[in-house]
């Protein structure tokens, strides 16, 4: 009876813990699916058809340690003028007008007790593409790279001769 | 049931377990977070970039310049101004801790009317017209209560109470009136003059505690410790009866009889005209009073033998130019006037006016009101003549002693307003509050030196949680309403720019006003260089006379200023709380100091409770037993004991103001806070001393070493050592000056480390060897003893650079430093030197810390454990305080970051390790808190987490909203269960590193500075580079004084530090 009772409780255990790990890997990676956002923003669109430069919104990429949103101010720059008559862009303008934030759901979260620095990569070189992925062919952004530490570290010591750029193995650059 | 399994209840708790672990290793995926963008992003602000704004830092009326950095719209750190003349770049405890005024927890929410006893919020219009309807009819009858302000502020303060037919009060506990009246007396000039202490070759202080509360302390420090340096001279003589933190840094200390500092004074000035040593010829009534003070009744009247008399005063004018300072609050007596003007009539005979005593650029203390003033306002309220009483930023019922009566006279008042943006002890007695936004949320101007005009400006938008305008904007408003504001302009804003309107002409240079405007709220100011001096002569004195203390008791009393808290404002800010007390390392509340004899008589031990009562009262106080203080003295810091104020103040330590009966100085009116005498009782209430540092005798292992003046000059003569020292009269030039006899050698980049050994060549070996005889193993020869060969070329790589070479034969298993990897890529090993010599105990780097490294107070009770946070101290250290030579040492102690680092071995996860630049580095998320690091350090600079601190949701978090608005989003906040400590800023390393990589060069010296090293009023902390044999921290570690502390364990420590030098008081 006792063994049974065991079996059961290690069973159910088990099961439980397989199937939260399995869930916290699909929402890393694989499944190639981004969230839903407030507003059908399409970076196919802007950084792949319309070659808008990625910096041209994400301003902060090669000047500060974070990338930045844009503001609401920034879409609206074109899109005062520009496709007003499509439902999405009427969304933002609505915003805009209300004087409310777009609540855009975040895609990378970095985990906690890291500190990435947007600045260095971009100054070395690396291209938003290299962690983002093929941003210019996605319709929705979805999380590219798994952002554990094993996949920092991979490129890190690839280019930890790099001549002009060698990349720090040590663990206080990025925890902090 | 004989092959049944039987679980013990272990076993079934282990597999409970086993499966629990599982289900959180993959726990539920993490919520989806929203990323809200600006609506319309501000011109030139972008997210994850500081900006920084100058301003004027409020916190006492000395008006240091400051830079406020600003992340993503809140001000997270206050820094000195570099460019200021009042603080040059450095910043005191207080001024660090604004941030905790600005983001006080108890902030008030916005206006409230007290109804029935009870305060109801109230719609600020509303407000605003009940406080006029109520001034209106007042008029003539008002008076307006604030703290100290300069500048616009003052003037528009004037105005109104003009306007308003009433009085303008500017209330401050420390006036400084019987200074001034003394200056005007004796010097015709009713001001407070510039000190300079950095010309000054002998200093005497009688009662003045000028590091610590006393006019403008962070001027005076970096002055003081520029007169340190000096090899000729630079002796320091504190008289006074108890010894303050400033008296700890005296050569010497005269323990006088309490109030006999005047006679003390007045018996050097006899002997320097009789003996014809001084400057000034002897005249007039002044001299003749000077004919009773011959040394044998100074001695009669203080306890100073008649000797020590005559050779003070030999030294005091054979040193020229020197310099005597009177009276701080400590020692302000019913004749503290005759003490000041006995010790100017000191200077004069000396010859110190016009060499550092100088009326030029003074300090804008004019118009605080004397206490006579306040005792008139009183009156006034008292009799029913003052029938609207407006208060801004003073908190005179809490800092007015009880005797004067000011509560029970304020509350005859039909109508207070208070313009407080707290409910202190004033605002509580108010039938209005109006809260008033902070300093550091304000726009003004101030002048907090005579010729220097500084800027107050808003380093972010108002804490939205607290709904708050701004004070002037008020007044305006409540001047229009009422009836009587037709000369005044719009607002605030315009009625300061037409203030500024003279300065442009006057420092505009031809710019447009725009553009002068801008450039000043980018430096912070305007001001020129030089001062003209007001010319100052002597003008006679007063009548001189010695103070009585009242009362039956046999101690005298004596009240001080808390050197963190000042007359109380800072009690609600746990930053300067948790601070421990330079003198008693006591945190979070009162004590009394008293001799180790007053307590053997009592019977009573540290932290035992004692009862003090004086005629008008008694305290019960947890008693601290004090070698710096007089047998026949009991003293209590000033500044605790709120009844309001916020939930850090409220409640903890107790106010000794109303242990004072009524009185004033006989001349200048100013409270007497030296003028009770006490008796001391047992106490019953059990009640605790909380202090960080109990044991303040060093024994046999010293660690803050001190090296004798004579010493010093001498080693200048051993071979191989430069000098050039011996010509030089500076201590820091002559550390340079060595260093570089080893560089001229060969003036290729040689490793540090090599030239450390050329130079150490020459050397004895440090006192450290001679303190801690070398243990028998770590002579034997064997493997570990002797010293690695090495080849002639030999080139540390840069995380083993060491500020010298280790003097003892012990060697480590890490001879061979890591050279491969990215440590072979490495160009910086990171260290600090730290001069004691310097160093005066203030703990504004403690501040400092906290603020850049999120580090949490954590309250009295894990502290009486010994779990405080602090990634840094101020170890002090006590010897033969019995009056006379005088010997305390002030030493910094934090992460020493070991070439060789105990920690680093026995940590099983790998969470601390030795990083390519010398750091020693603690990984938070690896930590799993064995705390064997903790253990195996020596220098017990490590912080362990026993609580959450960062959780909201637990009782144990330290950053009630919106204090933790001050977190630096560069450093992580540490969660329970890790272990922390110093990591030498390297959030500012990193950044500094990037910001040289962005311009293609390469960091400069002084380019990166840790925040202690930063905000250091005497620069004792000096941070840099070892790898680059040019800089400071390199050539400062490789002067005559260095040590390792605990240096025969061989931890080759990244921090250097430079022994004290004790010099004698009398010319050698």
């Amino acid at each position: 009876m006792k063994r049974a009772l065991a079996l059961v409780i290690v069973a159910a255990t088990l099961a439980a813990a397989t199937h939260a790990l399995s869930q916290s890997f699909s929402v890393q990676l694989g499944k190639n699916q981004g969230p839903k956002q407030p507003i059908f923003y399409s970076h196919e669109l802007h950084a792949g058809k319309l070659g808008m430069d990625c910096l041209y919104c994400h301003t902060g990429a090669e000047k500060s340690p974070i990338a930045n949103i844009p503001a609401v101010g920034t879409c609206m720059g074109c899109h005062k003028l520009a496709a007003t008559d499509r439902p999405e862009v009427q969304k933002l303008a609505g915003y805009y007008e209300r004087g409310e934030q777009v609540p855009w759901v975040e895609v990378y979260r970095l985990p906690d007790h890291v500190k990435f620095n947007h600045k260095r990569h971009v100054k070395a070189g690396v291209a938003c593409q290299t962690c983002h992925g093929p941003v210019e062919k996605m319709p929705v952004v979805y999380q590219y790279s798994s952002l554990k530490m094993g996949w920092c570290v991979s490129c890190h010591r690839q280019n930890i001769d790099h001549p002009e750029y060698p990349a720090p193995m040590d663990c206080l650059v990025c925890h902090h | 049931m004989s092959d049944s399994v039987v679980y013990t209840r272990r076993d079934f708790l282990k597999l409970v377990g086993i499966g629990a672990a599982g289900a959180a290793s993959g726990c539920a995926p993490p919520q989806a977070e929203k990323l809200i963008p600006y609506l319309v992003a501000p011109n030139d602000v972008l997210p994850g970039i500081p900006y920084w704004y100058a301003s004027t830092c409020t916190e006492c009326p000395a008006g240091c310049g400051i830079l406020v950095k600003q992340r993503e719209g809140r001000a997270i750190k206050i820094e000195g101004n570099p460019a200021h003349p009042v603080n040059r770049g450095g910043l005191c405890a207080r001024g660090q801790a604004g941030l905790q005024g600005l983001y006080d927890p108890d902030r008030l929410k916005g206006p409230m009317v007290r109804e029935g006893g009870a305060w109801k919020p109230v719609a600020w219009d509303q407000a605003l017209r009940l406080a006029t309807e109520k001034l209106a009819p007042a008029r003539g009858k008002v008076a307006l209560v604030t703290s100290h302000a300069t500048g616009s502020f003052h003037a528009l303060c004037g105005e109104w109470a003009t306007a308003a037919g009433g009085t303008h009060l500017v209330y401050e506990a420390f006036a400084h009136e019987s200074m001034r009246e003394a200056n005007r007396r004796t010097f015709g000039q009713a001001s407070v003059p510039r000190l300079d202490f950095e010309r000054a070759t002998f200093l005497i202080a009688f009662g003045a505690d000028f590091l610590e509360t006393w006019l403008s302390p962070v001027g005076h420090a970096r002055g003081f410790a520029t007169m340190r340096a000096r090899r000729d001279g630079g002796a320091f003589v504190a008289v006074e009866p108890r010894l303050s933190l400033t008296g700890a840094n005296a050569d010497e200390w005269i323990a006088i009889r309490p109030g006999g500092e005047m006679a003390l004074a007045l018996g050097m000035a006899r002997t320097i005209v009789t003996e014809g040593l001084g400057a000034a010829g002897g005249s007039g009534a002044a001299m003749d009073a000077l004919s009773a003070y011959t040394p044998e009744a100074v001695e009669q009247q203080t306890g100073v033998p008649g000797a020590t008399v005559q050779r003070l005063a030999r030294a005091f004018a054979a040193r020229r130019p020197s310099l005597a300072v009177a009276g701080g609050i400590a020692a302000q007596s019913e004749q503290s006037v005759a003490l000041h003007a006995a010790v100017n009539l000191l200077n004069h005979v000396a010859g110190n006016l016009g060499e550092t005593v100088h009326f030029d650029r003074t300090l804008n203390l004019d118009a605080v009101a004397p206490f006579g003033e306040v005792q008139n306002l009183i009156a006034a309220m008292g009799e029913g003549r003052v029938d609207a009483l407006v208060v801004h930023g003073a908190n005179p019922a809490y800092a007015v002693p009880a005797w004067a009566g000011f509560v029970p006279a304020m509350d005859k008042v039909p109508f207070k307003i208070s313009l407080s943006s707290v409910l202190d002890e004033t605002a509580e007695h108010c039938d209005l509050l109006l809260p008033s936004t902070h300093a550091l949320e304000s726009l003004g101007d101030a002048e907090p030196l005579r010729g220097v005009y500084a800027i107050l400006q808003p380093a972010m938008q108002p804490v939205p949680l607290f709904d708050a305008k701004p004070a002037g904007d008020m007044l305006i408003a409540l001047a229009r309403g009422a009836g009587f504001g037709q000369s005044f302009p719009d607002g605030w804003r315009p009625y300061l720019e037409a203030r500024w309107r003279p300065l442009h002409g006057r420092f505009g240079g031809g710019r447009d006003f725009e553009t002068f405007w801008r450039e000043t709220l980018q430096k912070g100011g305007v001001w020129e260089e030089e001062s003209a001096a007001t010319p100052a002569r002597w003008t006679g004195a007063p009548v001189f006379a010695s103070p009585e203390l009242k009362g039956t008791g046999e101690l005298a009393l004596v009240l001080y200023p808390s050197p963190a808290l000042y007359d109380g404002r800072g009690a609600n800010k746990p930053w300067l709380q948790e601070l421990p007390d330079p003198t008693t390392k006591a945190v979070w509340g009162s004590w009394a100091e008293i001799h180790p004899d007053t307590a053997a008589k009592l019977g009573v031990r540290n932290g035992q409770p004692i009862k003090i009562a004086t005629e008008a009262g008694s305290v019960e106080l947890p008693a601290y037993v004090y070698g710096g203080i007089r047998p026949d003295t009991v003293a209590i810091p000033l500044g605790q004991g709120h009844t309001a104020y916020g939930r850090y103040a409220k409640g903890c330590g107790v106010n000794p103001l109303s242990l004072l009966s009524a009185a004033t100085d006989a001349a200048s009116g100013a409270v007497a806070y030296l003028s009770a005498k006490a008796t001391v009782t047992v106490g019953a209430q059990a009640m605790d001393l909380v202090v960080t540092q109990r044991e303040k005798i060093q024994s046999e292992r010293v660690v803050a070493e001190v090296i004798p003046l004579a010493a010093l000059a001498a080693s200048a003569a051993v071979p191989g050592v430069s000098h050039a020292g011996s010509h030089d009269d500076s201590l820091a030039a002559s550390a340079v000056a060595d260093s570089m006899h080893g560089g001229n050698a060969d003036t290729s980049h040689r490793a540090p480390a090599h030239r450390a050994a050329h130079a150490a060549s020459g050397h004895a070996p440090a006192s450290g060897a001679a303190h801690h005889p070398v243990h028998p193993s770590q002579t034997r020869p064997g493997k570990y003893t002797e010293p690695m060969a090495r080849p002639p070329d030999y080139r540390p790589p840069a995380h083993a650079v060491t500020a010298f070479e280790s003097e003892h034969p012990a060697r480590s298993g890490r001879q061979n430093p890591v050279t491969e990897g990215h440590y072979k890529h490495a160009k910086h090993r990171w260290a600090m030197a730290i001069d004691l010599n310097s160093c005066t105990g203030c703990s504004a780097c403690l501040v400092a810390c906290h603020a850049e490294n999120n580090v949490p107070m954590v309250g009295p009770e894990p502290i009486k454990r010994g779990r405080e946070m602090h990634w840094i101290r101020i170890e002090r250290y006590e010897r033969k305080l019995d009056g006379g030579e005088n010997d305390v040492r002030f030493m910094p102690m934090m992460c020493q970051h070991c070439g060789d680092a105990p920690c680093e071995t026995v940590c099983p996860v790998y969470a601390t390790y030795h990083n390519p630049e010398g750091l020693n580095a603690q990984v938070y998320n690896r930590c799993v808190g064995t705390r064997y690091c903790s253990n195996n350090c020596p220098y017990k600079v490590r912080a362990f987490n026993f609580f959450d601190y960062a959780a909201p949701e637990k009782p144990t978090f330290a950053f009630p909203e919106p204090l933790n608005w001050q977190l630096n989003p560069d450093v992580t906040v540490r969660s329970k269960g890790v272990m922390e400590k110093c990591t030498m800023c390297v959030q500012r390393i990193l950044e500094g590193k990037g910001n040289a990589k962005d311009e293609q060069r390469a960091l400069r010296d002084g380019e990166i500075q840790t925040a202690c090293a930063q905000t250091c009023p005497t620069q004792a902390i000096v941070f840099g580079d070892l790898v680059d044999p040019e800089s400071a921290v390199s050539k400062a570690s490789h002067g005559e004084r260095r040590y390792w502390v605990l240096g025969d364990l061989n931890t080759k420590p990244g921090v250097t530090y430079l022994k004290k030098v004790q010099r004698p008081v009398e010319p050698v």
